[in-house]
């Protein structure tokens, strides 16, 4: 009796854990494995966004669109858990030009199926009543949702193993062995384990992986800090930041670009992201950055300046060149998938590229064309 | 504003005092930092009515003498009010941010004492359960006795003089509970008998306690505490505790303040945010790792770091002078009396160790709790959400536990519950180590942050 897994997925963050439970779902035994625990890499350093409001027309909203539901659905199917909450989202312009943009994106948004309300000085106010008198426009998007993304992946696993799915944790990935132009298994420092799929979900780190099996992925880190206030009566009620944002987002360049985006949590502190750097895996904290972030935070909201700073930590967001996320099998080895790459979206993105992946390992037609995202897209920009 | 000064100090207490004074005496100029008003740390802490002082204070006289010094030191100069939010280690030299800019050093001193240590029981969050520090500061700090009917309890030498500073300034102290047996110290008669001082200090408070007719039992513990109706301390329930800590039986007491003191637990967090080495000492807490001059060792092989006193292992104030001389002149690279001091700074760390055999804290405590127990007060989580992150949702340190509960992650950033979390999850010590590391070491408010010049 063959009791090898179907499946094989490196990494259990939000994107291993999303990408196991579908499979899982769909019939598969599936086996996830990390080097370190759940959600130990940059599922832990990020504030749960899922949004769709910083996304312009495209593929990444339409997947962003489905996830955002696709959320709703793991949480009736496994029961919650995750803090997850339509918590709203609130983009601010602090200039014309700000505005005229924010006009633009809001209108083009609406043609892509978004709810994004363009409101008026009374609405703004009534929603977030702190923020800043010099600010006077904004769009309200009621879809913007929320969840604490450790007990997400943490809760999704549960779930996954509750299942007949299996975990190991501390199992580092040190070959990926492969016959024929397909791969067959893994070899890690707690045991071999053979599948004839393997999942890379493995983020940041996901080239690092691809390069084991001999093929090639370009995700690089971008780092970001986070600033977590300490508990404090509510004062600000939905996800609120600067129109700027969006730009940030999809910047390609490599310097600082920071833009505060201001939310309140259920457990009462007040979180602040967030600034978007490419210095590589580069530990330790800069607080010229902090002191970026905190200044921005107070220029949306200044009842922020007495409020007490308690927590300060970074992350490194998963970046390819394009800032599409990785989703699709890889150009030169069958059963060898990808799903990595999604930037500073990957909690919000997670359980609809996880969609993605069971139906392309399935061969079956999906929500979207998942060709925009598909890895070989690399290798055909190298060659041309 | 940015402040350059040879040596600094962290710590106005016993180590960090006498660091001061040695390496000034040496010829540095050097600045000693402390978050509070006044010099003399949770030790000597001032009452504010110099007449007081004397009375409310074992060694009163030894810290002013001291304490005067500084004052008078010309090549010391005093930042109280000084609370250090971050550090690190910028371009070859250390930078200590406080709320209006920062301090910069090629050659530091930590001394940054300790806390009281708790332990979880049901009911411990009830007003009216306090630490045995607590109730000492309240009557050091302001001359407040904390209650009624008081009951001092925990382990260690400590809670002596809390229980004779209570009952000789009026309070009634109706038990003083001793998780260690009565001939506790028999073992280590020998050692002991080398502290002549230590143990006279010790004799003068079982006769203030037998003279106020405080009753003291041993091998018994507080284990559970009860609200009245308005939802204040009422009475505890004591137990009769075996040497694992584990309950063979039970009684009651009427009191409306339990201090409860089970020891100190380092406050190591700046020395985290600098990346010093830890390594966890004999008793479990986690301590800066020293070499023989109280060098700590760090990354930055071209820094000067030393640690003094309580953050190098409990051990009392008589270790924490000598740790800090020593520091001092190590700062300050004297060698003057370098020999004699370190044979005092032996001898006193003897006497630590010896009082940490005779009142052990045993992991049975961990028997007493029920599901509801709150282990982490900020946060508000319980004993059984902790377990079930375990058992349901993979969590296997204190880090994924911190992340799934949200143990520690409140006001006091851990401080109280990460060593008992560490202790209810069997962490080994390297998962002890690396929980403490936190780049913000005290809340600064996010308009401070915002200022220029904080580099």
């Amino acid at each position: 009796m063959n009791s090898n897994p179907d499946a094989i997925i490196i990494g259990a963050g939000i994107v291993g854990a999303t990408t196991a439970l579908s499979l899982t779902n769909a019939g598969m035994k599936v086996l996830v494995i990390d080097r370190g625990n759940v959600a130990t890499g940059t599922t832990s350093a990020g504030e749960g966004n899922i949004l769709v409001s910083d996304k312009a027309p495209g593929p990444e909203l339409d997947l962003a669109l489905r996830s955002r539901d696709a959320w709703f659905e793991i949480q009736e199917d496994i029961g919650g858990g995750f803090e997850l909450e339509a918590k709203g989202g609130l983009v601010v312009a602090r200039s014309e030009d700000g505005l005229r943009s924010l006009r633009t994106l809001t209108a083009a948004q609406r043609i892509a199926g978004i709810d994004a309300q363009d409101i008026s000085i009374t609405e703004l106010r009534a929603l977030e009543p702190h923020l800043s008198h010099s600010i006077t426009d904004g769009a309200f998007y009621p879809q913007d949702a929320q969840c604490q993304p450790m007990l997400a992946a943490a809760h999704i696993l549960r779930a996954t193993k509750a299942r007949g799915g299996k975990f190991v944790s501390g199992a580092n990935v040190t070959a990926i062995t492969t016959n024929d132009g397909a791969v067959t298994g893994v070899v890690t420092s707690q045991g071999t384990f053979n599948a004839p799929v393997i999942v890379n979900a493995t983020g940041t780190w996901a080239g690092q992986i691809a390069q084991l099996a001999g093929s090639a992925l370009p995700i690089a880190p971008r780092r970001g800090f986070i600033l977590v206030s300490a508990p404090t009566r509510k004062i600000i009620f939905h996800k609120v930041y600067d129109a700027e944002y969006v730009a940030n987002v999809s910047s390609g360049d490599a310097d600082l670009q920071s833009s505060a985006v201001v939310e309140g949590t259920q457990s009462g502190t007040i979180l602040i992201g967030a600034s978007r750097e490419r210095v590589g895996f580069q530990d330790g904290i800069d607080f010229e950055i902090l002191r970026i972030l905190a200044r921005q935070a107070i220029a949306l909201f200044p009842i922020l300046a007495d409020i007490q700073l308690l927590r300060a930590y970074r992350g490194f967001r998963p970046y390819a060149p394009d800032h599409l996320p990785v989703i699709g099998e890889d150009p030169i080895f069958k059963g060898f998938w990808h799903n990595a790459g999604h930037e500073g979206a990957g909690i919000g993105l997670a359980p609809a590229s996880a969609q993605l992946i069971c139906d392309g390992i399935f061969d079956r037609p999906s929500f979207m064309n998942p060709t925009p995202f598909a890895p070989a897209r690399f290798a055909k920009a190298a060659a041309s | 504003m940015e402040l350059r000064h040879q040596v600094i100090v962290i710590g106005g207490g016993p180590a960090g005092l006498n660091a001061a004074k040695y390496a000034a005496n040496a010829g540095c100029n050097v600045a000693l930092l402390d978050s509070a008003p006044r010099l003399g740390g949770q030790y000597w802490r001032h009452t504010g009515i110099e007449s007081d002082d004397q009375s409310r204070h074992h060694n009163f006289d030894q810290g002013s003498l001291l304490m005067d010094a500084i004052i008078a030191n010309p090549r010391i100069t005093i930042y109280p009010n000084t609370t250090i939010w971050s550090a690190s280690v910028i371009n070859g030299e250390v930078v200590l941010r406080y709320k209006d800019g920062a301090f910069i050093t090629s050659r530091l001193i930590l001394a940054t004492g300790a806390y009281d240590r708790s332990l979880p029981f049901p009911g411990w969050d009830i007003p009216g359960v306090m630490t045995a520090g607590a109730a000492q500061s309240l009557l050091k700090g302001s001359g407040v006795i904390a209650g009624k009917r008081i009951v001092v309890a925990g382990s260690g030498p400590f809670l002596l003089p809390v229980a004779a500073g209570l009952s000789s300034h009026g309070g009634k102290v109706v038990g003083l509970i001793e998780a260690a047996g009565k001939f506790a110290w028999l073992p280590e008669i020998l050692s002991l008998l080398q502290n002549p001082a230590k143990i006279s200090e010790g004799l003068g408070y079982l006769l203030t306690l037998r003279k106020a007719k405080v009753e003291m039992r041993f091998k018994q513990a507080v284990i559970s505490a009860h609200a009245d109706s308005d939802g204040l301390l009422e009475s505890i329930t004591v137990a009769n505790i075996d040497a694992e800590f584990h309950i063979t039986s039970t009684y009651s007491i009427n009191c409306d303040v339990a201090a409860i003191g089970w020891g100190f637990t380092p406050d190591t967090s700046m020395a985290g945010a600098l990346g010093l080495k830890e390594e966890v000492a004999a008793d479990g807490s986690v301590v800066v790792a020293v070499d023989e001059n109280q060098r700590a060792s760090s990354a930055h092989s071209e820094l000067h770091i030393f640690a003094a006193g309580e953050i190098t292992g409990i051990g009392g104030s008589a270790l924490s002078l000598a740790e800090g001389a020593i520091a001092g002149l190590a700062a300050a690279d004297s060698r003057t009396n370098l020999r004699d001091l370190k044979k005092i700074r032996r001898k006193a760390r003897r006497f630590a160790l010896t009082l940490q055999r005779v009142y052990p804290i045993a992991l049975g405590w961990k028997s007493w709790l029920t599901p509801e127990t709150i282990i982490c007060r900020c946060e508000e989580v319980t004993h059984a959400a902790i377990q079930s992150a375990f058992t349901e949702l993979d969590a296997d340190d204190a880090r994924s536990a911190k992340l799934m509960t949200r143990c520690g992650m409140g006001m006091c950033q851990g401080r109280i519950c990460s060593r008992n979390v560490a202790d209810l999850l069997d962490s080994p010590d390297a998962d002890r180590i690396k929980g403490v590391y936190r780049p913000i070491i005290s809340p600064i408010t996010l308009g401070e942050l915002a200022q220029d010049g904080l580099l």
